[in-house]
């Protein structure tokens, strides 16, 4: 190579650098917000009914209002500083229920509109819960419609002959205008509809079903069946819809098949091709909209709760508009996205933020007072509180386990308690954990307040029964205690005196440096105190949790936040069929009292049967629980309207900024209709209960490892 | 392609062309007194201060590291969380088995050890009154098993392996309840640090040590082999090596861990005996043979057509015989100063590796799962300044010390320096 | 030139080649590790999650899902939908991550660059002096310290103590100094030795001392007869050194908060997100192809006695 080539080449070498840097340090600028948040991670998804996690409902509660809201109701609780929340009008202006406790009749707000300006009505609530039962959107919070007629059925796929049904065509829209039927290519999505027929199913024709040899694994088989159920072919009576969608069940019909796999041998030349055959329920009476602003919910069950679920994330109004235009998960995008709340997406950057914009068209928009809101996702406990210290972030959600000491003694940190238990499973199919004695003895052999005040640390409830402390009217059954004493006698009883002869038993945590600690301590606790062996195993999150579902583990660390204020969300974990139960334990009896429970209109009685059913879980311990979460936060003193609650909620919409100098903000808030809330929060702020005597709490996880974690359970 | 330019060794005249000859060679060679390249480069390292220096410490570290059960150390797994968390460096004397949870006898490990003596001398002597051997036997035998699980070593140090567990108990015959105040603090369970650092340095560097070897005994053969045949073989196994650099191996880590952690595969690898922690080092061994192979390769591409090669190939040496036996041999001062480079870098990817949550577990501890607890708890509203700072600084003066070393073997191996210093 | 020319196309072909070995070896890989991508707290009924694996084309044979993913990579450059960040495609990952991942490494090179060239060629001139021990005191400090440590002082220190940086972020240039810095600071520290090294080689040479012998300024020696031949050895380290700044980058975007492609890995490996990991691997492996090919094609361009292959 010649050297002037070589030459070139160096010049050429040190331009591309040049150019490479500048490029590098060309940066976007974009302002801060006025409030930033420490939301642990990147939210999976801005689709309600697809979310799960906190991080995620952080957003959705501030994007989003349901037919109710969460809001303070009452004065702090003087001890804890907890300030009671209750389920309060949004979307609804109002509601009545019924005597029996088993209707509820909603009436909507006139001026209630899409930040699109599209007006809301009752049938955006049909459809939003029609599409978060639907199979397909799989949403995981799809039991808390399950005392809905119908509801449980249609979201579980089943249907059998007699029923009235509805059938999805084989022919949704395309984004390009298409349908599938033109294309014959599948258009996954989670609930766009084809064209929908009603009728009542007649006959199911079944092929022959496979023979499967004794050795195919359990995912062949599984795999084999449903095939097999869909080439299935669906016989119904198809009814007449009338152009306000009700169907005539008991009009003329017309009979015609459906079947999902067109190559079925039991499929005629006439039969159509259809996505699902579910029974109907949107048209089953389950839901009722008598007009735009009138909607109307029948339970099977009294259930007490309803309204608190009413106010929950999943069951928000989605926007059906913007969803039919765009598809799943298209319509989440920032450009696409629509929202009903008091704020509206503006950006959304992964591993960064998630930027909150106020939404001028939300109905209680002139008592929003932050304009704009980062919800960050970052995950770091030493750079979020970092980020604190130097004033990027207003509020943490997560602080470092190790400084939770010093933290503590400071005026911005809040502790308070929070309706959510961690515990070990176990896995009662294994001998020698089959043996109720054994369990109860692990158990009582751990030193619990030594856990809660020495690691997890700002000192908190530790757990000697299944339900948090703190749910009105639920009267706890004793638990039990700690005695080393007593589970030395249990151990010997089962036949392993002094600990003799019982083989390690593996403790399975996801990889955390909290979980480690605590799984730690517990090792030596159990070593100490009973001379039982403890192996430690950590795994990561997706592994863990396949392990945990399959049963095949001896001990595994979990965790679980209430759903809603009631000793149901704890209890019905460990109904035999639960998909949370996990441990293979089961108990007729306390089956049936949890049956009894449901079906229990007087409040009073209901607790007791609860109550009575803790007591069976608490004598049997099929789960070892260690203590009541804390929620935690650190929020910086400018911002007002933050104020501990038992679900660790805190309404966006509630909260402003005091920047000291600006005297005119607070004239503002003061006069805002919101005032009342403000005042009960800023006098919360001005003398909050003493710390030290605050029910400490510490999240012993490092969560923001692990988003999911986050997510259902801790 | 570019050759990896590293210095020529001079060619040892191993092999004779005939018979005759090399006796009288040999004959020779005895009466002169030659220096060997080894004792050249011995007596220029002694010469190197900095190097020597590093060297007499990585001899001590490692004996440290190879004998730290016998040190009287406090436990590296005892956690004092009532009294001892946090604590700063001090040089308050310590009782081993003082701590209240372990209810040991009078507050002290060999008092607590007496007694179980004694308690398992009488019940053994009991068992051995038995006359039916059979049964006697079969008592013996259920009874030792269970013994050994009371033992109040495994109180205080959890899991301990069989040498371990020896040397503990020598440790304790010569210092009896003594052990080191805990001069670099102690961590958030209440664990002493400084045994800590100690039973982590013996983890890293085996760590290190044996995936050295293992990429090692990889990349020599490879690029031995590569080097010897040339051509196109030579062409096609460095173009795969090639290829191996361009992919991302942390990611190839990381699936690997998912997939040893799992119990299925455990369960097979117990079969044979092998633990998980060793798969560890040896996928780390296997993706730092790149570098080794190809300055191997450089190595052998320049000895093959010296004299002995040639000579060895006339006997009727194999290919084999003469790769192992005569190639790679001299090619070891380049391989031993590429070695003292190589085991910096993984005891750096084992800390890496602790920092994802994806390196070590409890309750065997190493220098990066430390560094990876102090850089927890390092923030400007506390400062646990001794969590991150021993760690720390024990790693970095081993990865100091193997890189002077690493420096000075260069400098003593390379003949070029031969007469400038 | 024309060789230079078959050079890149035998490269191209070698790269195609790599690419597929790993898209070949992850799938397998990703498919041996037990669990699947649906994994949740919240059990999921059988036939639902048949549904959520059409939807990510799970539920079609190994061979065919193997195919039909090649097939959407080549023909359409599609990479997929992420199965964990369900809004997202993982091609709209990677093009949100990659410019900032990209920054970071691209200053955090420059900067080791140009310090340890420097730093590397005063120590090497100064030989000897307390100046250069205290230069290669710091640079085995920098390659002995690992860089989540590193970070985490240089926070304390630059954000906390001399507040010049703010802690974390991503949006101005301040926010990125700090952990180019710290990526940076191993890579520089080698470079440094490299370049000591390399220097010292080049100053004992005939034609250097016959540059001095002749008179010339002490400078220009060292800049156009020294300096060249040094360099030799740290343009071939920078092909393992864009490897390192890579992976360093998972533990800095990390530490500072940083929205880089880095981060996303972990959490794709971990939690199942088989195509978001599938993307990421490929991407990397062919940045770092590229990165090596040009490596070699510089330093042959450079070094007149190599030849290209």
């Amino acid at each position: 190579m010649p050297p002037e080539l070589r030459r070139l080449f160096v010049i050429l070498a040190v331009v591309v650098m040049g150019i490479a840097v500048v490029w590098a340090t060309r940066f976007d600028s974009m302002p801060p917000a006025d409030f930033s948040i420490q939301n642990g991670t990147d939210p999976k998804t801005l689709d309600p009914h697809r979310a799960t996690g906190q991080p995620e409902s952080r957003i959705l509660f501030g994007m989003f209002s349901g037919l109710l809201q969460m809001l303070p109701d009452g004065d702090p609780d003087p001890v804890s500083g907890l300030q009671p929340m209750s389920p309060q009008p949004a979307v609804a202006k109002s509601y009545e229920v019924s005597d029996d406790k088993l209707t509820y009749t909603f009436h909507l707000r006139d001026d209630a509109v899409w930040s699109d300006g599209v007006p809301i009505t009752s049938e955006d609530f049909v459809w939003s819960w029609t599409r978060m039962l639907h199979p397909a959107t799989a949403c995981e919070y799809n039991f808390q419609l399950f005392s809905v007629p119908f509801a449980e059925q249609f979201s579980s796929g089943v249907v059998n002959v007699g029923d009235r049904c509805e059938v999805e065509l084989f022919d949704r829209p395309n984004p390009d205008g298409t349908t599938e039927a033109d294309t014959g290519e599948l258009n996954i999505q989670n609930f766009p509809r084809g064209t929908m027929l009603y009728g009542t199913l007649r006959e199911i024709r079944k092929p022959p079903e496979p023979e499967l040899a004794e050795d195919v694994t359990e995912d062949d088989r599984e795999e084999a069946m449903l095939n097999w159920q869909e080439s299935w072919v669906f016989v119904l009576d198809i009814a007449e819809e009338d152009e306000n969608g009700d169907i005539d069940w008991d009009g003329p019909t017309t009979r015609q098949t459906f079947t999902a796999d067109m190559d079925s041998p039991v499929a005629d030349e006439d039969t159509q091709r259809v996505h699902n055959v579910l029974v109907a329920f949107s048209k089953l009476g389950g839901m009722e909209t008598p007009d735009e602003h009138t909607f109307v919910v029948n339970l099977e069950d009294p259930l007490p709760y309803f309204p608190s679920l009413a106010a929950y994330y999943p069951l928000f109004p989605v926007p059906r508009h913007v969803i039919e235009k765009h598809g799943a998960p298209m319509w989440t995008k920032a450009e696409n996205i629509v929202s009903n709340g008091p704020y509206v997406v503006g950006l959304r950057r992964l591993r960064d933020r998630v930027r909150l914009v106020k939404n001028p068209r939300w109905f209680g928009a002139d008592s929003v007072a932050i304009e704009t809101i980062d919800a960050l996702s970052t995950e770091g406990q030493n750079t979020a509180l970092n980020m604190y210290e130097t004033g990027q972030i207003d509020w943490v959600t997560d602080p470092p386990t190790a400084l939770l000491e010093t933290l503590k003694q400071r005026d911005d940190f809040y502790a308070a308690p929070m309706l959510s238990v961690y515990f070990f499973r176990i896995n009662t199919t294994r001998k020698p954990l089959d043996d109720p004695r054994i369990r109860r003895a692990l158990s009582m052999a751990i030193d619990r307040q030594q856990i809660v005040d020495q690691v997890a640390k700002a000192g908190q409830v530790p757990a000697y029964a299944l339900v948090p402390p703190g749910i009105v009217g639920y009267e706890p059954p004793p638990g039990f205690k700690p005695d080393v004493d007593a589970a030395k006698q249990l151990l010997a009883d089962a036949g392993y005196p002094g600990g003799r002869g019982i083989p390690k038993i593996t403790l399975l945590y996801n990889t955390s440096e909290g979980h480690r600690a605590i799984a730690e301590v517990v090792q030596q606790q159990l070593q100490n105190n009973l001379n039982v062996k403890l192996e430690l195993q950590n795994m990561e999150w997706g592994s863990f949790l396949d392990k945990t579902n399959q049963i095949d583990y001896d001990i595994a660390r979990a965790g679980w936040i209430a759903d809603y204020a009631d000793p149901n969300t704890f209890l019905d974990l460990w109904l035999t069929d639960g998909p949370q139960n996990s441990t293979g334990w089961s108990s007729a009896e306390f089956d049936q009292l949890l049956k009894e429970a449901a079906a229990e209109s007087d409040a009073e009685k209901r607790m007791q049967l609860l109550s009575q059913a803790e007591a069976i879980w608490i004598d049997e311990m099929p789960v070892i629980p260690l203590y009541f979460y804390v929620g935690i936060n650190m929020v910086k003193p400018r911002i007002k309207g933050f104020f501990p609650s038992p679900q660790d909620l805190h309404p966006l919409h509630l909260m402003s900024i005091d920047d000291g100098s600006d005297q005119q903000t607070d004239a503002e808030v003061a006069g805002k209709p919101n005032g009342r809330d403000l005042f009960i929060a800023d006098r919360l702020l001005s003398a909050p209960a003493p710390l030290s005597k605050l029910p400490s709490i510490i999240r012993p996880t490092a969560p923001s490892q692990l988003p999911n974690e986050k997510v259902t359970a801790r | 392609m570019s050759e990896s330019p590293s210095p020529s060794l001079p060619s040892r005249q191993t092999e004779a062309p005939d018979e005759a000859a090399l006796s009288r060679i040999l004959q020779e060679s005895r009466e002169i007194r030659g220096v060997s390249l080894w004792q050249d480069a011995w007596r220029r390292l002694r010469r190197n201060r900095a190097a020597m220096a590093s060297l007499v410490f990585l001899v001590i570290l490692m004996l440290a590291a190879i004998f730290t059960p016998l040190l009287p150390l406090q436990s590296p797994a005892d956690k004092d969380l009532n009294n001892r968390r946090f604590l700063p460096p001090n040089f308050d004397s310590v009782v081993m088995g003082s701590r209240e949870g372990l209810k040991f006898e009078d507050g002290r490990l060999t008092a607590q050890l007496a007694k179980y003596q004694a308690s398992v001398e009488q019940e053994r002597s009991e068992i051995l009154s038995i006359d039916d051997p059979v049964e006697r036997a079969e008592k013996l035998d259920a009874f030792e098993k269970r013994a050994s699980v009371e033992h109040p070593f495994n109180q205080l140090w959890n899991q301990l392996g069989p040498v371990a567990f020896t040397m503990c108990r020598i440790r304790v015959a010569i210092f009896g309840d003594w052990a080191v105040p805990s001069l670099f603090g102690t961590d958030k369970l209440g664990r002493d640090l400084l045994s800590r650092v100690f039973w982590g340095s013996r983890v890293s560097l085996v760590v290190g040590i044996v995936a050295t070897i293992v990429s090692l005994i990889i990349g020599v053969s490879y690029g031995a082999i590569a080097g010897y045949l040339g051509g196109t073989v030579d062409a096609i196994m460095m173009r795969i090596v090639d290829m191996l650099y361009s992919i991302p191996f942390i990611f190839v880590v990381i699936f690997l861990v998912t997939f040893l952690g799992e119990d299925s595969v455990k369960k097979i690898l117990d079969q044979y005996g092998i633990e998980q922690i060793t798969i560890f080092y040896i996928i780390i061994g296997a993706i730092y043979w790149l570098t080794m192979s190809r300055v191997v390769r450089g190595q052998v591409l320049s000895l093959r057509h010296e004299q002995f090669v040639e000579a060895a190939r006339t006997v009727g040496a194999s290919p084999g015989r003469i790769i192992f036996r005569h190639v790679v041999p001299n090619t070891l001062g380049v391989v031993i100063v590429y070695l003292t480079l190589t085991i910096p870098s993984v005891m750096l990817f084992e800390a890496f590796l602790s920092f994802l949550g994806l390196g070590v577990s409890p309750p065997d501890v190493s220098l990066g799962l430390l560094l990876n607890d102090g850089v927890e708890a390092l923030s400007i509203v506390k400062l646990f300044w001794w969590v991150v700072v021993f760690p720390g600084a024990a790693l970095a003066l081993t990865l100091f010390a193997l890189n002077f070393l690493g420096d000075g073997l260069r400098d003593a191996l390379d003949p070029k320096m031969k007469n400038r210093s | 030139m024309t060789d230079l020319f078959s050079y890149a196309i035998r490269r191209f072909g070698w790269m195609l080649l790599t690419v597929w070995a790993v898209y070949t070896v992850s799938f397998v890989l990703m498919r041996a590790v037990p669990g699947n991508p649906f994994s949740s707290e919240r059990t999921v009924p059988p036939a639902i999650e048949r549904q959520l694996r059409a939807r990510y084309n799970l539920d079609a044979p190994p061979i065919e899902q193997y195919t039909d993913y090649l097939v959407g990579i080549v023909t359409r450059g599609d990479l997929g939908v992420s199965i964990r960040l369900e809004d997202y495609t993982v091609n709209e990952v990677l093009a949100e991550g990659f410019p900032v991942s990209a920054s970071l490494a691209i200053l955090a090179l420059v900067f080791a660059l140009t310090l340890g060239v420097t730093a590397g060629v005063v120590s090497a001139v100064y030989r000897g002096s307390a100046g250069d021990l205290a230069l290669m005191g710091t640079a085995v400090l920098g390659i002995a310290i690992p860089n989540f440590v590193l970070a985490s002082l240089a926070i304390l220190l630059f954000v906390f103590i001399i507040p010049i940086f703010p802690a974390a972020g991503w949006g101005t240039l301040r926010q990125v100094a700090l952990p180019a810095l710290c990526l940076g600071a191993p890579v520089a520290a080698y470079i440094a030795r490299l370049t000591r090294a390399g220097m010292l080689e080049v100053l004992g040479r005939e034609h250097v001392r016959t540059a001095f012998a002749k008179g010339l300024p002490k400078s220009t020696v060292i800049l156009k007869h020294v300096l060249p031949g040094a360099l030799l050895p740290v343009v071939s380290y920078l092909g393992p050194a864009t490897a390192s700044v890579l992976t360093g980058s998972l533990v800095l975007e990390k530490i500072f908060a940083l929205p880089g492609i880095g981060s996303h890995f972990i959490y794709a490996a971990t939690q199942r997100d088989y195509t978001l990991a599938m993307g990421m691997v490929l991407t990397y492996t062919v940045l770092l192809f590229v990165m090596n090919s040009l490596v070699d094609l510089s330093y042959a361009v450079i070094d007149p006695r190599v030849k290209l292959q």
